[in-house]
């Protein structure tokens, strides 16, 4: 039986280590700072009541994040404010199979010109707010799966792990997610006017 | 399976191959040698998904740097009471 000094003091330990990411993805799944910090809160208690399942130590990263995430799920869900979500098609969106092609189809041709002929500038151009506001635009499954890989630096089989999904479901995701994130950004910089017509000229010339 | 005639002639299939990898690519995650090389290889020729691949990899980095909250104080007093009662 390990001793108890030795377990709390690794538990603390780790929730120290990632507190802030815990903070982090708790925010984009309730866009609400208030519940986020009651997220965190709960998921450290429901965690440390469960420390003794934690059979891989090296672990703990990921287990933490599938504990926040599960509360999030009984408890916080329901109440999480839903700003505009972009479209989603739940019975097309997580297959396995699904590749690039059938996530352009649903694409106005405008955005498709754009996607072929990418200003790679454009990024600079955007500010960390906008990007935050595309993300939390996504819908639930790919805001959770675009902050733990590109944000938090988990790898998808880490990631496959908190959402208890499979490692081809999580790239299907990534996949999606990031296209659709592609199409906020490219949508937001349209409004702002930081879109140039070059894309839909070289577009043209395609036809 | 998706019905690729429906999409508009601005990207030929060699582009949609390499770019159902990209983001595995990108993330370190493509582990298949013979995927790695198609990928890079069609980066390596292709100015279009050249570019695409330099976006995604500055959005990677600007992603990254949205992921550092300043976390409240009042939640890491609150974390630091919960563990002191454990």
């Amino acid at each position: 039986m390990p001793d108890i000094t030795l377990i709390k003091d690794f538990f603390s330990r780790g929730i120290e280590e990632n507190m802030h990411s815990l903070y982090a993805i708790a925010l984009r799944l309730t866009r609400n700072a208030a519940d986020a910090e009651d997220l965190v809160a709960d998921c450290v208690i429901k965690a440390w009541s469960a420390i003794q399942s934690l059979e891989d130590k090296s672990r703990f990263r990921p287990w933490m994040f599938r504990i926040l995430h599960n509360c999030f799920i009984s408890n916080y869900r329901k109440k999480s404010v839903r700003p505009t979500e972009l479209t989603y098609c739940e019975e097309c969106g997580d297959d396995a199979d699904d590749d690039i092609a059938s996530l352009l189809i649903e694409q106005p041709n405008e955005f498709l010109c754009w996607w072929a002929n990418p200003e790679r500038e454009l990024t600079n151009q955007l500010l960390g707010e906008d990007i935050s506001v595309a993300i939390d635009a996504l819908p639930e499954v790919f805001r959770i799966t675009v902050s733990l890989i590109s944000v938090e630096g988990l790898s998808y089989d880490e990631a496959a792990e908190v959402l208890e999904v499979s490692p081809g479901t999580i790239r299907s995701r990534m996949n999606r997610g990031r296209t659709l994130l592609q199409k906020a950004l490219w949508q937001h910089a349209k409004d702002a006017g930081l879109i140039k017509d070059v894309a839909m000229m070289e577009c043209k010339s395609y036809e | 399976m998706s019905d690729k005639s429906n999409i508009p002639e601005i990207t030929d299939s060699d582009c949609l191959a390499a770019m159902d990898h990209l983001y595995a690519y990108l993330n370190g995650e493509l582990k298949d040698k013979e995927k790695h090389a198609l990928v890079e290889h069609h980066l390596g020729h292709c100015k279009s998904c050249f570019s695409r691949a330099e976006m995604e990899r500055q959005i990677n980095s600007r992603l990254k740097a949205s992921g550092v909250k300043e976390m409240p104080e009042t939640l890491q007093k609150r974390l630091r009471g919960i563990l002191d009662k454990f």
